[in-house]
């Protein structure tokens, strides 16, 4: 991407105060805001026909949740990067947008900087990840691992797992420090810290998708 | 729709009546010599056919069924146990032949028992049994014999209806306050959701704008970590409730309180720990420890948290990552705070002035597990605690 081309972004958020207070911050630092939307089904529609390269997404939606606008946007074009913007951050659905292909995650109350920072690093391709993300997927590995069932099933797919690399770049993430002190510290290069943190992502992202598949061939529907 | 308890028993009732009429008739016929005046038996069972088949619907739920219905029903059983004497000759009577109706009564007397229970089964049987011995003209061995097997099959039966009465009506409460739990949870999240966007926009603008509108907003902060920390982890557990009524389900009351021996979930100790400055990572499962150690290590970490604030000051951030390994549970406090330089680690240990560490470090050996201080150059220091699990068995293990 050329430093001419701004980058394209769009604001999904059901309050206005919220929606339009983003859009504004995004749009004073020379970020081009292609579309908003306040409910789930409107930012399917308005994303398909605008084509933003970052999806600033809200979980909590009405009409269709975020965590299946995630879905069905990165499900229709894998290039489409989505950062979740949410307020409660509930492990359940951080975790869900997580694996259905949300590649950043920023709580509200993160600061405007922050904000512009993580819609930067988002559209380049780098996972953002906040310390409290980091413990969610790190604890997500250890739940697919310690999964009793997969021995006795030759077809489910082996649980991902992390490397010993991986996992000690993703505890001092999730101990706050920054990728270039984790770089300091592993004696390794910035961007290696950044591409073990978007392998544990990708893993899981995988992962999902297998298991999707899997479970979609069992029940009969792999004629989607 | 959900399967009745009830209604198999109305089905199977209102077969009954139509296969006991037609074995009375039946029986009637191959017995037809042992008849004086046929014409009285023709006519009572032309009646009971008619009744019977028309009253079909009466006895497909508890609501056809009406009292007046099972009035005239009863009415019918009896009259014909009455007859039967001027119908049969005295050698029919006398050899404890059967009445007229014969076993179609009881279907009459179970009627009631499932229409209203055990009282009302025990006041239908009462008459039915009155009429058989008015009909054999004195009490019989086999009469009371009969008389008490219908009365003890009805009783039995009404309370069996009663109690499974009671079971849906249970398990209908239960599904109903399930229900309203889920959507009370929905409409919760909706709003933690708004009073966390409003904090954390007040936090925001506050700090734009400076001065008292930034103490605001700090304020503001502190509430938003306060209240996202408690929701984030969904507010309540799942219930357990089984949905499938055919099965039988037992209900009980939901209690919050867990039992004091079992294992509590250590990101509920933690979590109060999160400020503004203060992160807390966890998994997104329940981390279950004995209760004391549970509470050990979390005072554990208040110590180690009052140590950062001592030590790097009201300003310096600090990060709580919880673990969950399979055999030990690890939590990690973190400062960015100037941290202890390189060699000065042992010999500050050497003259106590980590005292607090120390202090932690003793209470984690007595669980059995360890604490570790380190501070890499630049990278604040951090308090590592390790706590073994206790072996229950290959739980979780392979």
């Amino acid at each position: 991407m050329s430093d001419k081309d701004p980058i394209k972004v769009m604001v999904v958020d059901d309050h206005p105060m919220w929606r339009d207070a983003v859009a504004r911050d995004l749009a004073e630092s020379g970020f081009e805001v292609v579309a908003t939307a306040s409910d789930g089904d409107q930012a399917v529609r308005r994303a398909r026909a605008a084509g933003p390269d970052v999806l600033v997404l809200d979980l909590n939606l009405p009409v269709k949740p975020g965590v299946q606008v995630c879905k069905e946007l990165v499900g229709h074009n894998p290039a489409l990067r989505v950062l979740v913007l949410s307020a409660s951050g509930e492990h359940a659905d951080v975790l869900e947008a997580v694996k259905s292909g949300a590649t950043g995650y920023l709580l509200k109350s993160a600061s405007t900087e922050e904000l512009l920072d993580a819609v930067r690093r988002t559209a380049v391709g780098d996972p953002v990840f906040t310390p409290g993300l980091a413990g969610l997927v790190l604890g997500e590995y250890r739940r697919l691992a310690s999964d009793p069932a997969p021995a006795a099933d030759p077809d489910r797919p082996k649980a991902p797992q992390l490397t010993e690399r991986e996992t000690e770049v993703l505890r001092l993430v999730a101990k706050g420090l920054s990728y270039k002190q984790i770089a300091e510290r592993l004696v390794i290069s910035h961007r290696t810290v950044q591409n073990h943190v978007q392998n544990t992502l990708g893993k899981l992202q995988l992962h999902n998708r297998v298991e999707l598949v899997r479970y979609a061939i069992e029940r009969g529907l792999d004629d989607e | 729709m959900r399967m009745s308890v009830e209604q198999p028993l109305w089905r199977a009732l209102t077969g009954y009546r139509v296969l006991t009429m037609l074995y009375a008739v039946g029986l009637f016929a191959t017995n037809y010599e042992e008849f004086d005046r046929p014409g009285i038996a023709i006519a009572y069972y032309v009646v009971l056919t008619v009744w019977t088949l028309a009253t079909l619907p009466r006895v497909q739920s508890a609501a056809a069924c009406t009292k007046r219905f099972l009035t005239v029903d009863l009415t019918v059983a009896i009259t014909g146990i009455v007859l039967t004497p001027l119908a049969a000759n005295d050698h029919h009577i006398q050899a404890g032949g059967t009445t007229l109706p014969s076993i179609w009564t009881a279907g009459s007397v179970l009627a009631f028992a499932i229409k209203g229970g055990w009282r009302w089964a025990a006041f239908a049987s009462t008459p039915v049994a009155a009429a058989n011995l008015i009909e054999r003209g004195h009490p019989a061995r086999d009469t009371v014999h009969n008389v008490i097997l219908v009365w003890v099959a009805s009783i039995a039966i009404g309370y069996v209806v009663e109690v499974a009465r009671a079971s849906e009506r249970t398990l209908a409460r239960a599904l109903e306050i399930e229900a309203a739990t889920r959507e009370r949870e929905r409409l919760a999240r909706d709003i933690h959701d708004s009073v966390l966007q409003v904090l954390a926009m007040v936090q925001r603008r506050g700090s734009v704008l400076g001065g008292e509108a930034a103490e605001l907003g700090r304020m503001a902060g502190e509430q938003e970590v306060a209240l996202r920390t408690l929701v984030s982890g969904g507010l309540t557990p799942v219930s357990r409730i089984s949905e499938n009524a055919a099965e039988g389900a037992v209900v009980r009351a939901v209690d919050e309180e867990t039992d004091d021996d079992g294992p509590v979930d250590l990101r509920a100790l933690l979590a109060p720990y999160a400020a503004a400055k203060v992160s807390f990572a966890e998994p997104g499962t329940p981390v279950p420890l004995p209760p004391p150690a549970a509470r050990e290590l979390a005072a554990a970490v208040g110590a180690a948290l009052d140590n950062v604030r001592r030590h790097a000051g009201e300003d310096a951030r600090a990060w709580i990552l919880v673990e969950d390994e399979p055999d030990e549970v690890i939590v990690t406090v973190r400062d960015d705070g100037p941290g202890i330089p390189e060699g000065r680690l042992a010999q500050a240990e050497g003259e106590g002035r980590l005292g607090v560490a120390l202090s932690i470090r003793g209470r984690l050996r007595e669980l059995g597990g360890s604490a570790e201080v380190i501070s890499p150059p630049g990278q604040g220091t951090e308090v590592e605690l390790k706590v073994p699990k206790v072996s229950r068995g290959k739980a979780g293990k392979r």
